[in-house]
């Protein structure tokens, strides 16, 4: 925006054109400030800072991925952008709802200029915005927990959508002066560009025509696998925005015929760079970038670097090494329960994603068969903490992941506790871990791969292990090993073996 | 303003019926009005309500509740306009209450609204419509309100047409209130989720709320009172 509307005084050297330019500029300043004063304005600034505070304090379990931060900027700003689109229309109507459009007349600033002046009246609240992204952005990004690399591309977009919001304040003021179009004209615009998604369906070039495209899948893939089109749909709504204001700039009367010949100019600039824009992002996926996917996910260990920590080897995608130290603690945590080999095995942590289906779809991911192996996810915090330590201990115990899958009997209770005996909040990570989020019953146990199922006896057992504390449990565990890792032991048996009361019933699985 | 008609009236002559009154004031109340504005936004609202139908062969229910919210929001939109009168510093000085004259307005917009949402129901494909019931009750609420904010506006303020910036302030509450409302008021969720019935009679309290503030704004001010000093 900023780019043509004020580069184009430079060309224009003549003493009045200079004048004009400077009340051009003269209004832009009193309308951004009447617009930023507007309390529809000022309500959703309000309500901008409120989500983004939100959005931050809830997401991602204090462990960012930048990849996906920088698409979580985008929606909040369509607040704004709602407010500006409204504001500035109505400030264009302000001299005709206030009939003084006669009295504008005889002034030197004609109408097309004034239209000039709106528009760059928006860009105040655009740097707003963008300080509001920034934050955002670099409140997750200094976390020393994050990892991972945004895109520039996917940050302008909130910014670009409150300078479209704007250009179509403004067009709809020149094109419908009446002052009912707007906010009709809003609701319009917006159920469309909700329901068209939709209806006709991502993942193709028309979806990429909508100002804000999400995805269907919330998983964490390594930023050179996304395949968003990023930068090209910036450039878009770049040219989009600006061939709006430009189109309601050129339809304001008095012009001269160098202005007319300039923003004409300026127009055809403007939509051939929509159209670059627009053009590179229906190209699809690259064809580099799916085979890239497919080596990621069926052949990892091609393009991830391994780090040792301690006994174990961890292996990650690139953007992930610096977490495989959080990894190692929990791999040392859960091994210093263990007992017997167990405590000293050598693991291979290694990260696995389902990235073939990019951001479209979710895929899951097979347990792996190699002795020793923890998968772990790109994901973690929360319940993903749990869930790894969950794999973990089931691998000390059975000795492979696919195993997990299939074990029914007592040695369930000791991988639970393995898994969370050493948390400083047992119970309430027995709760993230489970899928039914309880703590009595029977349930499935989520892991990084297929996941295991506790019985509503394991589960009485695992509740009093954790009540009773490592203190207690550890030398036991210890002390027991090889009997509680022994195939088909039974809980009754192994609570009888840690001394805690045994549930009545054998072991069933559902 | 509130001049009792019986204080100033010439001795013998009685004053008119209000039945009389409103009969003589329909035809300039209904030219009044503004109708090519209330026109184009049903047009637009019932185009929202079709989006469903035209976007998709087989629309979901989810596209079907939005649409239909959307256009009753639409449609409120354009009620926010229909107190606005140029001619206010005139008209507030007419023996006729204020609160008679645009009870009359409403009342000549209901047939039309009530049509129109007819109208808008039917073009939501009956398999996948949401409870009529309710759905009406949301309409009905948000209108309400709507005419109850325009209302306010008028009350409190000396601005002859208040209708934009209402209709401005309208959309931006009616924007955030779905991400800012507690989940569990349920006033914004689908007919398949529990909170349903809750959130059902959370907006016939927003109705009944709405109907009041009309009716404790329906006075002309005695007293103007100016916000910005002229």
């Amino acid at each position: 925006m900023s780019t043509v509307l004020t580069q184009t005084p430079a060309e224009t050297h003549t003493a009045p054109a200079r004048q004009s330019w400077q009340a051009i500029f003269a209004l832009a300043r009193f309308e951004s400030r009447k617009l930023l004063l507007r309390i529809p304005v000022l309500f959703m600034l309000a309500a901008y800072v409120a989500w983004i505070v939100w959005r931050t304090k809830s997401g991602w379990y204090g462990y960012p991925a930048l990849q996906d931060v920088d698409r979580a900027t985008q929606t909040g700003p369509l607040l704004v952008g709602f407010a500006v689109l409204l504001c500035v229309n109505q400030a264009v109507l302000r001299s005709q709802r206030h009939d003084t459009e006669r009295l504008f007349g005889v002034l030197v600033l004609e109408p097309w200029r004034r239209t000039a002046a709106h528009a760059l009246s928006i860009l105040p609240v655009t740097g707003l915005v963008v300080l509001g992204v920034a934050a955002q952005f670099g409140w997750q990004a200094v976390k020393s927990t994050a990892v991972g690399n945004g895109s520039v591309g996917e940050l302008l977009v909130g910014p670009l959508c409150v300078l479209l919001c704007g250009a179509i304040g403004l067009l709809m003021a020149r094109l419908v002066p009446k002052p009912f179009a707007i906010p009709v004209a809003a609701v319009l615009l917006l159920v469309f560009s909700v329901l068209a998604p939709v209806s006709i369906g991502g993942g193709d070039a028309t979806a990429w025509l909508t100002p804000i495209v999400g995805e269907g899948s919330s998983k964490t893939i390594p930023s050179d696998l996304i395949g968003r089109p990023a930068v090209s749909h910036a450039l878009y709504l770049t040219g989009l925005a600006l061939a709006l204001a430009l189109l309601a700039v050129l339809i304001g009367k008095g012009r001269t015929k160098t202005s007319t010949a300039v923003l004409a100019g300026s127009l055809a600039g403007a939509i051939a760079l929509g159209v670059v824009g627009g053009v590179g992002q229906a190209a699809g996926v690259s064809s580099e970038t799916v085979a890239a996917r497919t080596v990621a996910t069926l052949n990892p260990q091609k393009v991830q670097s391994c780090v040792r920590h301690g006994r174990s080897t961890y292996c990650a995608f690139p953007e992930w090494v610096p977490r495989t130290a959080t990894w190692a603690e929990v791999t040392d945590h859960v091994q210093s329960l263990a007992g017997g080999t167990a405590q000293t095995r050598k693991l291979l942590v290694q990260q696995r994603v389902e990235a073939r289906y990019g951001m479209e779809a979710d895929g899951a991911i097979e347990p792996s068969t190699t002795p020793n192996q923890v998968t772990v996810r790109t994901m973690w915090g929360g319940p993903r903490t749990p869930e790894f330590s969950a794999a973990v201990a089931s691998v000390l115990v059975l000795g492979n992941e696919k195993a997990g899958g299939d074990v029914c009997d007592g040695r369930m209770v000791t991988i639970m506790w393995l898994a969370l005996g050493w948390t400083s909040d047992p119970v309430t990570e027995l709760r993230a871990v489970r899928l039914s989020d309880t703590v009595t019953g029977s349930s499935m146990v989520l892991s990084p791969t297929n996941g295991m199922t506790m019985t509503a006896g394991q589960t009485s057992v695992v509740r009093e292990l954790l009540a009773a504390g490592p203190s207690t449990v550890t030398p036991k565990v210890k002390a027991h090993w090889a009997e509680l890792t022994a195939p088909k032991v039974t809980t009754a048996k192994v609570a009888q073996l840690l001394g805690v009361k045994a549930p009545g019933g054998a072991d069933k699985c559902e | 303003m509130t001049r009792e008609s019986g204080e100033t009236e010439q001795a013998g002559v009685q004053p008119p019926s209000t039945a009389r009154v409103l009969a003589q004031l329909t035809r300039p109340v209904l030219r009044a009005l503004p109708v090519r504005g209330l026109a184009a936004t049903a047009a637009v609202a019932l185009l929202i309500a079709a989006l469903p139908r035209l976007l998709s062969d087989e629309p979901d229910q989810w596209s079907a509740l939005i649409a239909l919210r959307a256009a009753a929001l639409t449609f409120a939109l354009g009620l926010a306009f229909v107190l606005d009168d140029p001619a206010r510093d005139l008209t507030s000085s007419v023996p006729t209450r204020r609160i008679l004259r645009t009870t009359l307005r409403v009342a000549l917009v209901a047939p039309f609204a009530a049509a129109w949402w007819t109208a808008a129901v039917l073009l939501i494909p009956s398999k996948i419509r949401p409870p009529v019931g309710d759905m009406t009750l949301e309409a009905a609420a948000a209108a309400v309100l709507s005419l109850a904010a325009a209302a306010a506006a008028l009350r409190f303020t000396a601005e002859p047409e208040p209708g934009q910036r209402v209709a401005a302030g309208f959309l931006v509450i009616a924007l955030v209130s779905p991400l800012a409302l507690p989940n569990d008021w349920g006033m914004y969720v689908s007919p398949v989720e529990k909170p349903w019935g809750v959130g059902h009679d959370h907006w016939a309290m927003v109705l009944v709320g709405a109907v009041a503030v009309w009716a404790a704004c329906g006075p002309e001010p005695v007293r103007r009172r100016r916000l910005i000093p002229t």
